[in-house]
């Protein structure tokens, strides 16, 4: 750079007795490469002037681009006060922008630009913004603050001293001056002889003054001496002090450290002693309670009550929650023997009594008399009510020592299990001397109730009172387990904590039974299941004969009612809904099972003696057995379709009555007098009729098809049976038909020989009105006789009037067709007919 | 459970007769099983059984529902012969009806031979009052001539349709009992006495 400048000097300024003060290589802003530079330059001959010459380098040479006079300068805006910046701008004729080289040209040209412009414009000095405060001082460039040492700085001082401007001040004291001196302009030598002479005397006053000031100099230093002596010593105190003060200080950290250990070992007791007293706190047990665990008193309410609080602070007392480092202390480990040999006791003492209690109350009678009138299963809330203070020893023994609370279940389980056997027993021992006296039921012949039986082969000796009594009976049985059953339930699961499946608290560390510690915890449905089973156990140890009891009751009922499923069902399936024992619930819901397969036997059973039916051999078919005994059946079973379990039934019903629209139609054909179309009618019209009456809505369309086959029945029978009176000319008709049928013309039929005129004259002689009057006759006689039901008669009777004028009309017909002209026609009239209608109905 | 029912209840044989479409069936469906069918489908004879309590005796009715359309009225006789009463029906939108009534009420009267048969004149489809052709008047008045009672039921609201079967099977139990004393000791059964005193008139 500083060559750039020489050269710069040399040739571009010299020339024109220019002088440079201050360059800066720089590029316009955002037009990099179009380097040049810009000079603060000086004229060196008066007037003096400072421009701003922009050069502009090209191959070796420069040329001057621009030139502004720096009073054109308005600002200079540094952009930013950082020393590393590179940008600033020059408000000129225009803004211009530019981007130094180096931040020290741009540093030392700012500073120059702005000496200069202080330096040379008075009044209106351009503004500079953002740019180092320290730039545009007034000593910005002494020599403290001189970092760049430059030839051209130099070079720019020597010419300042050359030339300085002269100050407004120095202005005014020249022209007061001057003003002084009014000669002055006039007479020059003179005003140079006045100044000259003022400046030798001031010069005489001046040395006057300094010679007179040394005295006081030299005093002065010889007091700046002694006061020297004095901070001497004083320093030389302070040392001693400071010395002394290490000391101290040395000492203080020592005691400091000490004070601290203290604190921490107060602290440590203290947390000792705490944990000490929580230990004996919680493994203390109170003298009064030691003695009443020794030597419990559980007979009476006040030593219950002592018995259980001990209990209880013994349970706290080794179940408390100890730090398991702390079990390792042998204080502690003695005084849990002590605990284990305490509970060990106290168990014991609990284990008697409340066996002897179970034991006790397995011979109660409970509250209610016998004597009432009734069936009654006695209850025992006597028995709980006394055994209730002891709930919270029993679950002390529980969380304490399983087994033994084992034991005492299965005690209890067995002395009140058999409680309950004699009294279940006895209910239904009551309940069936109720149904039947015991020794009556000699002969064990099951009552038979079948369909396909006669019904007069029905050995059913229950009459409909005797099944109201039945139901009645067992309702009330069912009535009475339902109490017992959830008392005893409710009682064992507070009692024995059936409700919680591991312990309340866990016993830890100080049980040494060493059962499982952590009982994992099981999921809330599972643990729920098991639960209710743990319950249904017991509860089916304590009521162990009941299911057992019940089916035989049951069973004993079937030998009098073989319809019993039916009620039985209804009575179980409502008490299986309602019962609030969860243990009954279920014992009863599988009775109710057994009861759902013993209608389903029953039913088969009945479909069965459907096949199985024996046509009995009277002279008249009518109406079959099960046909007829479906009635009686629907209305046994009613009480089952008329209960939620319909559906049972309704599966079962559909089927019996297909089995009997089936069968109907295979026994038909096995009457040896009765033709098959009259059985199947009468039947089926039976059947019709009976299900539009029981109104089952799920046998509707067995209903529909009964109808269906009754009318096809009757239209088989009423057809095949009709052509009997008139024979001979239905069969000579049938041939004229066929040979129609083959091509014949009507017209020339009687042109056949086996249909001539002379054969149909002979055809028709051998039915006179006589012989059509008898034909009819014994046709109804025969229609009476195959018929069992009088109603029948007469709509099939109406059928077969209809039918045997239709056949008339049509024999008729044919003869006017195929006989034209011949003058023949049958012997008898429609009238004849219709009167012998009249006669036929007269005559019975 | 009864045990083997030790005799048969009595049997009372109804005959319902009237024009066709006066509603014989409707009032027989409602009758037996509390049904009413609003299709039309014409009968040609059908044959009805049931149990009943009639003041407090189990009887059994055996209703024959017969044809409103018959080609030759003398089909009818067979079954008039065979009824023990008589429901004699029509409609009281329909005059025809009404006057349908007259001719079987001459045929019954023929065939049976008897004045006093067990008959009643029923007027049904009395819930279609704003179509009413026959007069309550009208018919009382018929039925008083012939000495029989008239009632009006509707098949469809099932108003007096007991009543009439209830009322006519009273009249036949009247009726046999009186007979039963005129010819006391001349044999239990009634169809064969019945028989017996047709053959003689």
């Amino acid at each position: 750079m500083t060559t750039i400048r020489h050269t710069l000097q040399q040739e571009v300024f010299q020339p024109n007795e220019e002088r440079l003060l201050a360059a800066c290589h720089v590029e316009k802003l955002y037009k990099k490469k179009k380097a040049s530079f810009l000079c603060i330059v000086s004229n060196t001959k008066p007037p003096l002037t400072i421009s701003l010459i922009q050069i502009k380098q090209s191959e070796k040479t420069y040329k001057r681009k621009r030139s502004w006079n720096l009073v054109e300068l308005k600002s200079v805006d540094g952009k930013n006060v950082l020393a590393d910046n590179l940008e600033f701008d020059l408000h000129l004729d225009k803004l211009y922008r530019w981007v130094a080289s180096s931040a020290q040209e741009r540093q030392l040209f700012i500073i120059t630009l702005w000496r200069q412009s202080s330096k040379y414009f008075l009044k209106e000095k351009p503004v500079f913004k953002n740019v180092p405060e320290t730039w545009i001082r007034e000593d910005v460039l002494t020599p403290e603050n001189k970092f760049i040492s430059s030839p051209i700085l130099t070079l720019e001082n020597d010419i300042t001293e050359d030339f300085k401007a002269i100050t407004d001040k120095e202005q005014e004291d020249l022209s007061s001056l001057m003003a002084n001196c009014e000669f002055a302009i006039s007479n020059a030598e003179a005003f140079m002889e006045v100044l000259a002479r003022d400046l030798s005397l001031l010069d005489g006053e001046n040395v006057q003054y300094l010679l007179a000031s040394e005295a006081k100099v030299e005093s002065l230093m010889n007091l700046l001496e002694s006061a020297v002596d004095e901070a001497d010593k004083i320093e030389q105190r302070l040392d001693e002090y400071d010395e002394i003060l290490c000391h101290v200080k040395e000492t203080m950290e020592k005691m400091e450290k000490k004070n601290s250990m203290i604190s921490t070992v107060n602290k440590n007791n203290i947390l000792l002693l705490k944990e000490l007293e929580i230990i004996i706190k919680q493994l203390d047990l109170p003298r009064k309670f030691q003695d009443i665990l020794d030597d419990a008193d559980l007979t009476n309410t006040q030593g219950l009550k002592q018995a259980i609080e001990a209990g209880n602070a013994l349970r706290d007392a080794m179940n408390c929650q100890l730090d398991p480092a702390l079990l390792r202390m042998s204080a502690v480990q003695e005084q849990r023997k002590k605990f284990e040999k305490y509970k060990d006791k106290f168990s014991r003492a609990i284990c008697r009594q409340l066996n002897n209690l179970f034991i006790h109350y397995g011979n109660h009678k409970g509250e209610s008399d016998r004597n009432t009138e009734g069936l009654v299963l006695p209850q025992h809330s006597m028995v709980h009510k006394e055994l209730i203070p002891y709930t919270e020893l029993m679950h002390w023994i529980k969380i304490m020592d399983r087994k033994a609370s084992e034991a005492l279940k299965k005690v209890y389980t067995d002395s009140l299990g058999k409680l309950y056997d004699r009294d279940v027993h006895n209910l239904f021992e009551a309940a069936k001397e109720k149904i039947a006296p015991l020794g009556q039921v000699s002969t064990p012949t099951r009552n038979l109730a079948l369909l396909g039986l006669d019904r007069e082969q029905w050995t059913l000796e229950v009459i409909s009172d005797d099944r109201q009594r039945y139901e009645i009976i067992i309702e009330q049985v069912l009535t009475q387990l339902e109490p017992v059953c959830l008392q005893e339930q409710q009682f064992c699961v507070t009692f024995f904590q059936l409700d919680i499946l591991s312990p309340t608290s866990k016993n830890t560390q100080t049980t040494l039974d060493g059962m499982g510690a952590e009982v994992n915890v099981l999921p809330s449905k599972k643990a729920e299941k098991q639960v209710h089973e743990e319950v249904r156990n017991m509860m089916t140890s304590l009521f162990s004969c009941l299911e057992e009891e019940l089916l035989s009751f049951i069973g004993y009922i079937e030998k009098y009612d073989p319809f019993h499923c039916m009620y039985v069902l209804v009575h179980l399936n409502q008490h299986v809904m309602s019962a609030q024992s969860s243990f009954l619930s279920n014992t009863l819901a599988s009775v109710l099972i057994h009861m759902k397969r013993t209608l389903d036997r029953f039913m088969q059973l009945q479909i069965d003696s459907i096949k199985d039916c024996k046509i009995a051999r009277k002279s008249k078919c009518g109406i079959l057995p099960y046909v007829l005994n479906l009635e009686e059946f629907a209305k046994l079973a009613d009480v089952l379709l008329k209960s939620d379990r319909r559906i049972d039934l309704e599966k079962w019903y559909i089927r019996l009555v297909d089995t009997m629209i089936e069968f109907i139609n295979v026994h038909a054909n096995e009457h040896h007098k009765t033709p098959p179309q009259v059985i199947k009618m009468e039947n089926y019209h039976y059947l019709y009729s009976l299900l539009s009456q029981l109104k089952i809505s799920v046998l509707d369309n067995q209903r529909k098809e009964a109808k269906q086959k009754y009318n096809e029945a009757l239209a088989a029978y009423v057809t095949h049976y009709f052509g009997r009176p008139l024979e001979k000319l239905n069969i000579f008709f049938e041939g004229v038909q066929a040979k129609v049928a083959s091509g014949v013309k009507a017209s020339e039929i009687s042109y056949q020989l086996a249909f001539s005129k002379q054969e149909l004259r002979k055809v028709i002689s051998q039915y006179p009105g006589s012989t059509v009057k008898k034909g009819l006759e014994s046709l109804y006689k025969k229609v009476e006789k195959h018929l069992s039901e009088e109603g029948l008669v007469q709509v099939v009777w109406r059928a077969m009037q209809e039918e045997f004028i239709r056949q008339y009309k049509m024999l008729e017909d044919l003869i006017q067709q195929c006989y034209p002209g011949s003058m023949i026609a049958l012997e008898f009239t429609i009238d004849d007919i219709l009167n012998f209608f009249s006669d036929i109905a007269r005559s019975h | 459970m009864s045990k083997k029912p030790t005799s048969q209840p009595a049997l009372h044989k109804v005959i319902m007769v009237g024009s066709g479409g006066v509603g014989k069936s409707a009032l027989t469906l409602q009758f037996m099983y509390d049904e009413f069918v609003e299709d039309y489908e014409p009968t040609k004879a059908d044959s009805y059984r049931k149990k009943i309590l009639l003041d407090g005796e189990e009887v059994q009715i055996d209703i024959l529902d017969t044809a409103g359309q018959e080609d030759y009225a003398a089909i009818r006789d067979n079954y008039f012969r065979s009824g023990e009463g008589f429901l004699c029906i029509f409609s009281i939108t329909e005059e025809e009806s009404f006057q349908a009534t007259q001719d079987f009420r001459e045929q019954i009267l023929r065939v049976k031979n008897d004045e006093n048969i067990p008959f009643l004149l029923v007027g049904n489809k009395c819930d279609l009052e704003d179509k009413r052709k026959v007069s309550f008047q009208e018919a009382s008045e018929r039925a008083k001539q012939w000495g029989v009672t008239y009632v009006e039921t509707s098949a469809k609201t099932r108003e007096h349709v007991d009543k009439v079967f209830y009322d006519l099977m009273r009249e036949i139990r009247a009726r046999k009992m009186e007979e039963n004393k005129t010819s006391n000791g001349k044999g239990k059964d009634k169809n064969k006495r019945k028989k017996l005193k047709c053959t003689i008139l």
